[in-house]
């Protein structure tokens, strides 16, 4: 009993998480913000604006429905923080069966379902255009992303991550075998987090926030816990799928290079949204079935022709 | 979601950086058609200028526009010189053209990093927002302003350029030059911002001569004017100008335009700092103009700014009408704003680079 609580809110759980996702969010506005020629925030900056969001006063429009919008972020994040809990963390995971590998992918597209709910529940013609678009957007990413992310599966045999990880560390990084499916991977992480340049369903000079314009106070703070958490163990996933290593017996090094590899990451996700301006929704969705879909589908016959 | 629906931009949206209200007719992702609202920062400057000596109303004119303040006050200073029937001493016509194209510098630059921003790619904003510094870096050694610079009066100008200012200027200005050369590259061949701006809401040269357009968003369609070498103040006509022009008329076309413009405007500060002569800076005018009246036109960042000026041989000005290039931009809006994507709006209205406060006075 204790040990599942302490699995839940401690590590890998909730307080482990957010920790992580305050690194993050301070490491990505940092590099961002160094990309640009400015200074950045502060490394306190991710909890204050949580604290300020805590605080503040929580209005929703006359007509929308009280219920769904207190219901959504907590949902979301409920989702994200039980995801978190099967995404091994350098190679340690309370809990891991076959098939785990569907489970975490499956709760990290909830959080996309409730934004797009969150926007047509909540009476604003941003709300609504942005909750369109990113339904829209989720069908455009979402397939090639599920299909890249199948390659390293078949290619270990073996719908469980902590399988995959074991697989790679003999055989070597899956990385080196499909580099198309992690740039895929990587894509269609991008578009899940809604982060430039696929920050289509909140453009600021299009649709002001998106689904979120209504939000305010514990809510809005809970969206963005949401986002950041579900940020962080997208990142986990990936390069557990990708370039996962452990070394039985030597937890030490197995940490540090799952923190180097983490930090990467985050270095390839502000550099992409520093360096390419956003796309239409209709651009999106004819790079996603026109160009993403066709390769994903041909790295993934290429690993299972590899399998054979 | 097929039904019509309106989405108001404005007057307080992240999209405008200046007060307007556009109603947008969208299906969906599709946008219909748009109707405007104007005239939320009218500041009746025109009134204002009856009640005011001539003198009085440079600082009133110099605020009708945050970034293109200089071209206004020269504009009219022009004219009621042109009243009076005095002539200023060139040293001070080559110093009011020195502003005027450091200014047109710093324009583009501005409108370089809006446009950037609205397709999302906020770090070329940054980053021509920095660069912009360097321009307003000269003109406050200059004139001791960043964009108000107080530098005109009747009769001349108040502030000379020394000998000290020129190494400065120069070593700045190749600064520029070779940001500038980074910025074309990046939008020479950076994929996604030609896929958000290639052949967006394109206006043709019948359309722009119809509706009396004028400046860059001219030219980018390849209509060829430019009031510095079609109608020129001095000193522009000792100047030699080459007018960039693009045939395309889109947004791209439009950067385009404008970044070559900066080159240009840059190789005239060059040419005007090796042509400037020695000599007085102003010359004394009198308070009261003789009666009588003048249009003079100049070409301002935007476009073409013409001031109706009427004497009736007092210290106040009868009558000023002041026409900036944004009003005709601004009626070609709903045209433009027809059978685009919702996403392309911010692209359609930083292409025009609409400057309420001009066009609202």
């Amino acid at each position: 009993m204790f040990e599942v609580l302490f699995y839940l809110l401690i590590f890998p759980g909730f307080l482990f998480l957010y920790l992580c996702s305050w690194l993050f969010e301070f490491l990505d506005r940092k590099l961002l913000a160094r990309f640009q020629r400015r200074i950045g925030p502060p490394w306190y900056q991710p909890l204050a604006d949580l604290i300020k969001l805590f605080s503040k006063e929580d209005l929703m429009p006359q007509g929308a429905n009280e219920v769904v919008a207190i219901a959504l972020p907590i949902v979301s994040l409920c989702a994200v923080l039980t995801a978190g809990i099967y995404v091994p963390v350098a190679g340690f995971s309370p809990e891991s069966f076959e098939g785990d590998l569907i489970i975490v992918l499956f709760l990290l597209s909830i959080p996309t379902l409730a934004y797009y709910l969150a926007g047509v529940t909540s009476v604003g013609i941003y709300s609504l255009l942005g909750g369109a678009r990113s339904l829209l957007q989720f069908f455009s990413y979402e397939v090639p992303l599920l299909i890249a992310l199948s390659g390293p599966a078949v290619l270990a045999g073996s719908w469980s991550i902590q399988e995959i990880i074991a697989r790679q560390s003999e055989t070597g990084a899956f990385l080196l075998f499909q580099p198309l499916g992690f740039l895929l991977a990587m894509i269609g992480l991008i578009g899940k987090l809604k982060r430039d340049p696929l920050d289509i369903p909140k453009a600021k000079s299009e649709v002001v926030a998106g689904s979120l314009t209504e939000f305010t106070g514990v809510k809005l703070g809970f969206w963005h816990l949401v986002m950041n958490i579900q940020a962080v163990v997208g990142i986990f996933l990936i390069i557990n799928l990708y370039i996962g290593w452990t070394s039985a017996g030597n937890p030490l090094l197995n940490i540090s290079i799952f923190l180097i590899q983490w930090l990467a990451m985050i270095l390839l996700l502000s550099t992409a949204s520093a360096v390419f301006a956003r796309l239409r929704i209709d651009q999106l969705a004819g790079l996603g079935w026109k160009i993403l879909v066709p390769l994903s589908l041909l790295q993934l016959t290429v690993v299972i022709l590899m399998g054979v | 979601m097929k039904e019509k629906i309106t989405i108001p931009i404005g007057p307080q949206h992240p999209l405008l950086k200046e007060p307007i209200s556009l109603r947008i007719d969208a299906s969906g992702e599709e946008v219909l058609g748009g109707t405007l609202r104007l005239g939320y920062v009218h500041r009746g400057i025109e009134k204002l200028a009856e009640s005011r000596t001539y003198t009085q109303n440079i600082p009133l004119i110099e605020r009708i526009c945050g970034i293109c303040s200089h071209v206004h006050t020269t504009t009219f200073c022009y004219a009621v010189e042109a009243l009076l029937g005095i002539e200023i001493p060139p040293r001070a016509q080559y110093i009011r053209a020195l502003l005027c194209e450091l200014e047109r510098i710093h324009s583009h630059l501005l409108w370089l990093g809006v446009l950037a921003k609205h397709v999302g790619l906020e770090t070329v904003f940054m980053h021509s927002w920095h660069d912009r510094e360097l321009v307003l870096d000269i003109m406050e050694e200059l004139s001791g302003g960043r964009v108000s610079h107080g530098i005109n009066q009747i009769g001349g100008v108040r502030f000379d350029v020394d000998a000290e200012h020129h190494p400065m200027m120069a070593d700045k200005m190749q600064k520029l030059h070779e940001r500038i050369t980074q910025f074309m590259q990046i939008f020479e061949r950076e994929p996604s911002i030609k896929a958000r701006t290639h052949g967006v809401a394109p206006l043709s040269a019948d359309l722009i001569r119809q509706y009396g357009l004028a400046g860059p968003v001219a030219r980018a369609s390849g209509v060829d004017v430019d009031m510095r070498r079609d109608d020129p103040l001095p000193p522009y006509d000792r100047l030699d100008i080459s007018v960039i022009t693009h045939p395309d008329g889109d947004a791209w076309s439009r950067t385009y335009v404008r970044i070559y413009e900066i080159y240009e405007s840059l190789l005239l500060c060059e040419k005007i700092l090796q042509a400037i002569p020695e000599g007085n800076i102003s010359v004394r005018a009198r308070r009261k103009v003789p009666a009588g009246e003048v249009v003079v036109r100049s070409e301002a960042p935007r476009g073409e700014v013409v001031y109706y000026l009427r004497s009736n041989g007092t210290e106040y000005p009868a009558r000023l009408k002041i026409r900036t290039p944004t009003l005709p931009a601004l009626a070609i809006m709903p045209m433009q704003l027809a059978q685009i994507h919702v996403a392309d709006i911010p692209v359609v209205l930083a292409g025009v680079d609409l400057c309420i406060a001009c066009a609202d006075r």
